[in-house]
């Protein structure tokens, strides 16, 4: 289907919902004193957007308001992924010292306005639309990373952020100016035609591509666009920081799969998609993949601040994801699908436990982590093994599954020197994840180490995640099913 | 050359070194000032695209809010002209060389690149055509960028405020 403005208002629910909340928030903050009240009602904005996202997933899809956005699996899975990181990350807020310390009001706002954004990344099939969205998850992150205030590190990565954000959507806009000038269209579905009917200069279409890259690649943070990560990680406040690993960097693999695989690729009837001949895509992202990954693990090795060494692994895991689109074909997407869901859960998971041991202590590096496991509960420590070695890829954790997908597909493909510096990469990041849960279980407190409190809220949190993290690595068979259904495009 | 060519070349000059003077400019008041033949700049090649609205905006809203703003920040700065922005160029040649060969890439492939031409431009009034696609196509753009704006605002103003409290 193709539908007008008011048609579409039926489907759009998700978004209506969510923008309702928006403004809900800002207007009910002026009169609520308590401040927990506005985090929960957030969060019960996020939920009732999730009902009517999952609702729309059985219906049927279709482009919406003149071909603006489309509904999709593909991009209500990406709702789905954006709504349930940001209902996790408001969760934790609750126990975060620092964020408690923050006007709540607009934390939340802004945070939700974010999800917005996302949402339209996921669905924009619109030249327009995609810029707009994501200069509306940049503007966001670059509000929410400089939030902390009085504090010199968060507001200069704030300053960094943006000057980086801004010279790659610069970059993409560009490349997108040249789209437009070789197909007289922003409507990716116009474009996908006037590419493989005309005659376009490969050149050209290789230069746009790379410039509209550098806009997706930096929301996904692969090298050569990732320098801006380790400062906004450790400057930003730690809630933030794990939405913005998870939540922003699937937000940029949802763009990137919509504007290079439906927009400017053709599926086979094998599951294969077949690139404009002559532009050697794969190639490319191949050795971008390999590079993301090793520069990565081998930067992660030294850090001393837990945020920084999270951030260097997060680049390290988008090499990983990477790996899915060097094979063009659907085994390799969904891997991919599959991956963010994982990552998504280890990693808030470890975020959690880094503002909970902030919380007790006050500090992110390393030393603070000193015996945790037996200063006060066990819990935390335990947890964050668990998902320290989810992230490292060891079976029987959802991690190794993640990898193995990924890994699968490569292989199948005959890219053996990918598939090899990929795991040999696991084995150096096993290095400086190994020697978190050594200093936290082998080392022993001091007694200026504070005993980390454990509050029934982040308690619950944790447990969930852990539990998802073990179940996904043994059970897996309902997630496979579920991505693979989502890995559904609307072109006609 | 005919005369329109000219001019556009003309325009383009002042575009490119208005902002090459915004950049390069040791003083900060030099570079706001020099904004102002690039937002000008900008809206003449608007003027030549046949755009009349979008290049009224621009002179109103850049030109007469943004460039305007910016001079009233950095004029009420305290002792901003003190600081002496060096721009401490590190490696000029290898950079030289990078920027040298990109632009002849570019270059290169612009020019034998068969682009979409647009057909022939039509000087008429616009507005009446932007403002009914507002409200039907691109509608959902139009309502997000409000959207885009108030989070905007709000950070603005979050980020600005002093502390009330404590």
């Amino acid at each position: 289907m193709d539908l007008d403005n008011l048609a579409s208002l039926e489907y759009f629910y998700p978004e209506i919902i969510l923008a309702g909340a928006i403004l809900l928030v800002i207007v009910l903050d002026l009169v609520i004193k308590n401040k927990r009240v506005i985090g929960a009602l957030s969060i019960l904005g996020c939920l009732a957007s999730l009902g009517a996202t999952l609702q729309l997933y059985s219906g049927p899809s279709g482009f919406l308001f003149h071909r603006m956005m489309v509904l999709d699996h593909f991009s209500l899975f990406f709702k789905i992924v954006a709504l349930a990181a940001t209902i996790l990350v408001l969760w934790m807020s609750f126990s975060s010292r620092e964020v408690a310390s923050l006007h709540q009001g607009e934390y939340a706002t802004i945070l939700l306005s974010s999800a917005l954004g996302m949402f339209f990344m996921a669905s924009a099939t619109n030249l327009l639309m995609a810029y707009l969205s994501l200069e509306m998850v940049s503007i966001t992150s670059y509000i929410l990373t400089g939030f902390l205030p009085r504090n010199r590190r968060s507001s200069e990565a704030a300053l960094k952020y943006l000057i980086y954000g801004g010279v790659a959507s610069g970059a993409m806009i560009y490349g997108m100016s040249w789209i437009f000038g070789m197909t007289g269209s922003l409507d990716y579905s116009q474009i996908h035609a006037a590419l493989f009917q005309g005659q376009p200069n490969q050149l050209a279409l290789f230069i746009a591509f790379v410039l509209i890259l550098a806009g997706f690649g930096y929301k996904i943070v692969f090298v050569p666009f990732h320098m801006w990560s380790p400062d906004v990680y450790q400057g930003a406040p730690t809630p933030f920081t794990a939405f913005l690993s998870v939540a922003s960097n699937a937000a940029g693999v949802a763009i990137l799969l919509r504007f290079f695989f439906p927009g400017v690729s053709q599926l086979g009837p094998d599951g294969s998609w077949r690139f404009l001949s002559g532009v050697e895509w794969p190639q490319f992202l191949l050795i971008v993949s390999m590079v993301t990954m090793t520069l990565g693990n081998l930067s992660a090795l030294g850090q001393q601040n837990l945020k920084r060494m999270l951030a260097y692994s997060g680049i390290a895991h988008a090499g990983y994801i990477l790996m899915g689109l060097v094979v063009l074909n659907t085994e390799g997407l969904q891997a991919m699908l599959f991956y963010i869901v994982v990552y998504l859960i280890m990693n808030l998971g470890a975020f959690l436990v880094v503002v909970l041991v902030a919380n007790a202590t006050g500090k992110e590096e390393i030393d603070g982590y000193r015996g945790l496991a037996w200063r006060g509960s066990a819990v935390p420590a335990i947890a964050m093994a668990i998902f320290l070695f989810s992230l490292t890829g060891l079976p029987p954790l959802a991690g190794f599954v993640g990898k193995f997908f990924l890994f699968a597909a490569v292989i199948k493909q005959q890219f053996y020197l990918l598939a090899l510096v990929a795991v040999a990469n696991s084995v150096i990041s096993l290095y400086y994840y190994a020697r978190v849960v050594k200093v936290m279980f082998l080392d022993f407190p001091e007694a200026s180490d504070g005993r980390v409190e454990l509050n029934p809220g982040a308690a619950t949190l944790l447990g969930l995640l852990s539990v998802m993290t073990l179940v996904f690595g043994i059970y897996w068979g309902p997630l496979v099913a579920f991505t693979s259904q989502s890995l559904q495009f609307f072109t006609k | 050359m005919e005369v329109g060519t000219v001019v556009f070349y003309l325009i383009a000059l002042l575009v490119v070194a208005s902002a090459a003077m915004v950049a390069f400019s040791h003083n900060i008041i030099y570079s706001a000032f020099s904004l102002l033949g690039t937002f000008a700049g900008v809206a003449g090649i608007y003027v030549f695209l046949g755009a009349d609205f979008v290049a009224a905006v621009q002179l109103l809203i850049y030109v007469g809010g943004i460039l305007v703003l910016i001079l009233f920040a950095v004029m009420l700065t305290h002792r901003i002209t003190d600081v002496q922005i060096t721009n401490r160029s590190a490696g000029v040649v290898p950079g030289l060389i990078i920027v040298g060969l990109l632009f002849w890439l570019l270059y290169e492939t612009i020019t034998t690149t068969p682009w979409a031409k647009a057909k022939e431009i039509a000087y008429a009034a616009t507005s009446a055509k932007i403002g009914d696609q507002f409200l039907q196509s691109y509608l959902l753009p139009f309502e997000l960028a409000s959207i885009v704006l108030l989070a905007a605002l709000i950070g603005a103003v979050v980020l600005a405020r002093k502390e009330m409290k404590g």
